[in-house]
C-alpha cells in the first residue's frame, strides 16, 4: 500500500489530532478574546458533529438538534448552578446532565418517529416543529429550581463558568485555558464517534442509510439502530449545550430559534456532509469569517448565512473535506481497479455443499413455509386470495403465471412487506403471519429480490459480512462466512471493489451472496434470472437445485425454460388465486393454462 | 349548557379552523403537486401582509390591495422557483434547506425594510351578537372566504388546462412529460401559485393579524404539520386536518384554556402520525 493511501485511510485521525495539538499549542499564546471567540466554534463545530452523525451517517435530516442543545443546556445549567459550588469543578455536573438529558428528549422524540415508521418528510417536519414549539414553550416557562431561576424570555443566568478544579474556592479558568479545555472535550467526543462509526455499528448505520428495507431484510432491526444513533447524537448535542451554557454563563430561549437552528445544516455542508470532522471546518470557517468580516456585517448575520445556504445546496454539496477528498482520491490507485478483467461467474458445487452443510450446522435444519387461505386486499383488488401453499426442502418450488396473478403480493406477503387481512403463515413450527420482516429473517427466511440490493458504497466483502454478522453477531464468524461464499461465487479478486463497481450480473450473484450469508432455513427468490446471460442462468439453476437439497426454495420466475431446469414443483397464479399445480411439463400441456399465458378467450 | 354559548363556541372554532385553512393552502398546493415542502411559506405570507398594508396606505382600497398582494407574491414565487427550486427537483431535502435560506434572508430583508414596529390599518370593525355574546365578524368572513378559496382551487384544478396539466404531472410524471406537458413551465406556476395563495393569505389576515416581519411563523408550526399529517392527497387531506385539528383545538381552547387548545392540536397530530406515519390520505385512490 503506498503511502499516500495509508494516509488516506487514517486522515480521519491524523489531520484531527494535528488539528487539537496546533489548537492547544496557541491556546497558549492567543488573543483572550480571540480565545473566547474561538471556544464558541469548537462548540458549535461539536453541535454540528451531532448533526452529522444523524444527517451524513443515519440519512435523516433533523432539524431537532438545537432542541436537545438547548435542552442540554438549560438542564446542565441547573444541574451545574446548585451542584457545582459544593464541588468546585462545574464540568462533572453539567457535562453529564446535558449529555443525558439531550439523550432522553431524543429518544423520546426518535421513538415516535422511528416505531411509527414514519415518513422521511414527516420525520424531518416533525423534528422542525418541536424545535419552533420549545422556542414558543420558553418564551414564557418559569421555574425555580433550587438556585436556578429559569425566567421566560429573560433566560437563566448566574451559570457557572469552566472550573477544573475540586474546592468550592475554585476559580474560572481564564479564556486561553478554557478554549484548551474545550478543545480537549470535543477531540474526545470527535474521536468516540469515529470510534463508533467505524465499529459495527457504524457499518449498520451506514446500510441503513443506503437501503433501509435491505438492512431489514438482512435480520436487522433498522428502529432500533436509527434510534440508538439518534439518542446518541443526542447526547452530543446535549453535551455541546452544556458547555456553551458554562461559556456564555446564560441562556435564553433564542438558543431554540430558527435562526439558531439554520447554523448547523451550515456547518456541515460547508465542512461536507458524512465527514464528522467537517463540521468542526464548517464552525471555524463561518465563525472566522463573521468575526474577521468585523460588526458591519455584523447585523446582517443571518441575511448572509441564509444566503450562504442556498449558494452550498445549489452549488457545493460536497463542501471543502468532501471536495478535497474527491481530489485526493483522483492522485491514489483505483480502488475498483479489479472489476476491468473479470470473467463469468462459476459455481462450484462441491464447495457451495461444504456451505450449506455448515449452515445447516450453525442454523438447525431446514424449515418448511406454509401458507393457509392466505388473503390480501387493496381496496377492491385482491392480489392474494385464499391461497393455501406448502413448500417443504427437497425440490425448488416455482410459482408462475402472467402479470398481475399475484406471484409477487403473495411472495411479498410472506416476506412481512405485506401484512395480510385474513390466513396464516408459518416457517417451521412458528407462526409468522403478522410478525415484522427482520424478525421473519431472524427465524430463518431469506429474500432475494427482482432487483440486485447491495449495499453500493461498501466493498463486496463487507456486503457479504454484514449479512452474516446479523446471523451470528460474531465478527470472526462472520469473516470467515463471507470468504467461503466469496470463494463460491469465484469473487475473492473482487473482495475490496465496492459493490456499485461491479456489473449487474456479477451484483445479482453478489445478492445471492448475501442471502446465503444469512445462513437462509427457506429462502425466496424473486425473478433471479432477471437480467443474467444464458450462461449465468445455467449456473444459477444449479445454485438452485443444489440449495433445495438443504433448504426450501420458493422461485418467482418469469422465464419458463428457466423454471423447466430447475425441474421442481409448480405453481400457476391467477387472479391472485391457486389456479393449477404439478410439474412443469404437465402444465405445458394444459389448455386452460396456455389459455389464461396468451390471453385466449376461455379463462380470462 | 345553553344554545347561544354553543353557536358561539362553534362559529369562533370554525372561524379558527378557516384561517388554519387559508394560512396552510399555499403550502398544501405546492406539497401536493409538487412533492416540495415550501419553508419559506411563512414569510410568503408575511410578504402578502406587507404589500397589503403598503398598498393600503398609499391610498388605495383594502379590498383592491388583495389581488395586487398576491400578484405580487406570485412574480416573486416565480422568481423563486426558476432561480432556486427548478435546479432542486427530486431532492426533497435540499429544497427544504434551500427555502429554509430563503425564508431567513426574507425575513431579514422585511426587518430592514419594514422595521420590526407593528403599524395597523384601520378597517373598521363590526361585532356580532348572538344572544348575550358578542363575536368579532371580520373572522366569521373568513369562514366564507375559506370556503370560497376551496371551491376556486378546486375549479382550477379540474378544469382548466393547467390544473389538468398539474393533475397528470403528479400523478404519472413521465407519462405526461411523453405526452408533451412542459412539467417545468406547470411547476414554475404551481409554485408561483402556492406563494400567491400564501400572499393572499396574508392580505386577508391583515386586519386580524398586524403585519410583522415575524407575522408568519405563528401559522408556520401549524400550517406544517397540518400538510405533512395530511399526507399525498394534499388538498382534501388538509381540508380536513385543518378543520379537524384546527377546530378541535379551539373548541378545546374556549372549553379549558389556550393552553389545552395548543396541547390538545399537537398530541393530536402526534397521535394521527404514529397511525398514519405517511399521512392520513396515504392509502387514498383519490389523488386531489
Amino acid at each position: 500500500m503506498s503511502f499516500s493511501k495509508k494516509i488516506h485511510q487514517s486522515s480521519g485521525l491524523i489531520f484531527p489530532a494535528v488539528a487539537v495539538i496546533m489548537a492547544l499549542a496557541l491556546s497558549t499564546i492567543m488573543d483572550p478574546y480571540l480565545a473566547f471567540i474561538a471556544t464558541s466554534w469548537v462548540i458549535f463545530g461539536l453541535l454540528g458533529l451531532s448533526l452529522d452523525i444523524v444527517w451524513g451517517r443515519g440519512g435523516f435530516l433533523s432539524l431537532g438538534q438545537t432542541a436537545f442543545y438547548g435542552l442540554g443546556g438549560y438542564f446542565g445549567s441547573v444541574v451545574a448552578i446548585n451542584l457545582a459550588p459544593i464541588t468546585g469543578n462545574s464540568l462533572i455536573w453539567a457535562l453529564p446532565a446535558g449529555a443525558i438529558f439531550g439523550a432522553i428528549a431524543a429518544g423520546l422524540l426518535g421513538y415516535i418517529i422511528f416505531y411509527a415508521r414514519m415518513g422521511a418528510l414527516q420525520s424531518t417536519i416533525l423534528s422542525y416543529t418541536f424545535t419552533l414549539l420549545l422556542w414558543s414553550v420558553t418564551q414564557s416557562f418559569k421555574m425555580n429550581i433550587g438556585e436556578a431561576s429559569i425566567s421566560g424570555d429573560s433566560g437563566l443566568s448566574n451559570i457557572p463558568g469552566i472550573i477544573l478544579g475540586f474546592d468550592p474556592q475554585a476559580q474560572t479558568l481564564n479564556p486561553n485555558t478554557s478554549f484548551a479545555v474545550v478543545v480537549i472535550i470535543s477531540a474526545i467526543i470527535y474521536f468516540i464517534t469515529r470510534w463508533l462509526m467505524r465499529s459495527h455499528f457504524g457499518r449498520i448505520i451506514d446500510c441503513i442509510r443506503i437501503d433501509h428495507e435491505k438492512t431489514e431484510l438482512l435480520g436487522y432491526d433498522v428502529r432500533k439502530f436509527k434510534l440508538a444513533n439518534f439518542v446518541f447524537s443526542g447526547a452530543v448535542a446535549g453535551l455541546a449545550g452544556a458547555l456553551f451554557a458554562l461559556w456564555s454563563n446564560f441562556l435564553n430561549p433564542s438558543i431554540f430559534s430558527v435562526q439558531e437552528a439554520l447554523l448547523i445544516p451550515i456547518y456541515v455542508l460547508v465542512g461536507g456532509l458524512g465527514t464528522l470532522a467537517g463540521p468542526f471546518v464548517g464552525a471555524l470557517v463561518i465563525g472566522a469569517l463573521s468575526f474577521f468580516l468585523g460588526t458591519e456585517a455584523g447585523g446582517q448575520t443571518t441575511l448572509i448565512l441564509g444566503i450562504i445556504l442556498i449558494i452550498l445546496v445549489l452549488f457545493f454539496k460536497n463542501g471543502l473535506l468532501g471536495t478535497l477528498n474527491a481530489l485526493w482520491q483522483k492522485y491514489l490507485p483505483d480502488p475498483n481497479e479489479a472489476t476491468r478483467n473479470s470473467g463469468a461467474v462459476q459455481i462450484d458445487a462441491n464447495v457451495l455443499q461444504h456451505i450449506l452443510k455448515d449452515a445447516e450446522k450453525q442454523a438447525g435444519p431446514a424449515k418448511s413455509l406454509v401458507s393457509t387461505s392466505l388473503f390480501k386486499q387493496f381496496g377492491g383488488i385482491i392480489p392474494v386470495n385464499k391461497v393455501s401453499r406448502n413448500f417443504q426442502p427437497g425440490q425448488p418450488y416455482s410459482l408462475i403465471g402472467p402479470n398481475g396473478a399475484g406471484k409477487s403480493s403473495f411472495l411479498k406477503t410472506c416476506i412481512g412487506m405485506y401484512l395480510p387481512e385474513e390466513g396464516h403463515i408459518y416457517l417451521g413450527d412458528v407462526e409468522i403471519s403478522q410478525m415484522r420482516i427482520f424478525d421473519r429473517v431472524k427465524n430463518g427466511m431469506g429474500v432475494k429480490n427482482q432487483k440486485p440490493q447491495v449495499f453500493g458504497e461498501l466493498t463486496v466483502i463487507n456486503n457479504l459480512w454484514t449479512a452474516a454478522f446479523s446471523q451470528t453477531r460474531s465478527n470472526a464468524k462472520a469473516l470467515e462466512i463471507s470468504h467461503k461464499i466469496l470463494t463460491m461465487l469465484g469473487l475473492s479478486a473482487h473482495a475490496n471493489v465496492q459493490a456499485s463497481a461491479l456489473s449487474h450480473g456479477q451484483q445479482q450473484w453478489l445478492d445471492i451472496g448475501v442471502v446465503l450469508c444469512l445462513a437462509p432455513r427457506v429462502v425466496l427468490l424473486d425473478e433471479p434470472a432477471a437480467g443474467m446471460t444464458n450462461e449465468e442462468t445455467r449456473e444459477l439453476s444449479l445454485l438452485i437445485r443444489t440449495l433445495a437439497r438443504h433448504t426450501t426454495v420458493v422461485v418467482v420466475e418469469h422465464d419458463m425454460e428457466f423454471v423447466r431446469t430447475l425441474e421442481g414443483h409448480v405453481t400457476v397464479l391467477h387472479q391472485g388465486e391457486v389456479f393449477a399445480e404439478g410439474d412443469i411439463q404437465t402444465l405445458r400441456a394444459d389448455d386452460r393454462v396456455l389459455d389464461i399465458y396468451l390471453g385466449r378467450r376461455n379463462h380470462v | 349548557m345553553e344554545i347561544d354559548f354553543l353557536v358561539t363556541v362553534l362559529l369562533s372554532s370554525l372561524s379558527s379552523a378557516a384561517i388554519l385553512l387559508i394560512a396552510a393552502m399555499g403550502l398544501a398546493v405546492v406539497f401536493g403537486l409538487m412533492g416540495v415542502i415550501n419553508l419559506a411559506h411563512s414569510e410568503f405570507l408575511m410578504m402578502g401582509a406587507y404589500a397589503a398594508l403598503t398598498i393600503t396606505k398609499a391610498g388605495v382600497p383594502y379590498l383592491l390591495s388583495i389581488p395586487i398582494a398576491v400578484a405580487i407574491t406570485m412574480a416573486i414565487g416565480a422568481v423563486v422557483e426558476i432561480l432556486i427550486i427548478s435546479r432542486l427537483y427530486g431532492r426533497l431535502f435540499d429544497t427544504m434547506l434551500a427555502t429554509w435560506g430563503l425564508s431567513m434572508v426574507l425575513l431579514q430583508l422585511a426587518v430592514l425594510l419594514f422595521g420590526t414596529a407593528t403599524p395597523s390599518i384601520n378597517l373598521p370593525q363590526f361585532n356580532i351578537s348572538i344572544g348575550d355574546y358578542q363575536l368579532a365578524g371580520y373572522p366569521l368572513i373568513l369562514i366564507g372566504v375559506a370556503v370560497i378559496m376551496l371551491i376556486l382551487i378546486y375549479l382550477l384544478m379540474t378544469k382548466t388546462t393547467y390544473g389538468m396539466q398539474a393533475r397528470a404531472s403528479i400523478q404519472e410524471p413521465e407519462m405526461a412529460q411523453a405526452i408533451g406537458i412542459e412539467s417545468s413551465r406547470v411547476n414554475t406556476f404551481t409554485f408561483a401559485l402556492g406563494c400567491g395563495l400564501a400572499g393572499f393569505a396574508g392580505a386577508v389576515l391583515l386586519p386580524i393579524i398586524p403585519a410583522t416581519p415575524s407575522m408568519g411563523m405563528a401559522f408556520a408550526v401549524k400550517s406544517f404539520l397540518a400538510v405533512v399529517v395530511a399526507g399525498p392527497v394534499a388538498l382534501t387531506g388538509t381540508a380536513l386536518t385543518a378543520i379537524g385539528l384546527g377546530g378541535g383545538a379551539s373548541i378545546t381552547a374556549s372549553l379549558l384554556t389556550s393552553v389545552a387548545g395548543e396541547v390538545f392540536f399537537f398530541i393530536i397530530t402526534a397521535v394521527l402520525l404514529w397511525r398514519y406515519p405517511m399521512g392520513i390520505s396515504a392509502k387514498w385512490r383519490r389523488k386531489l
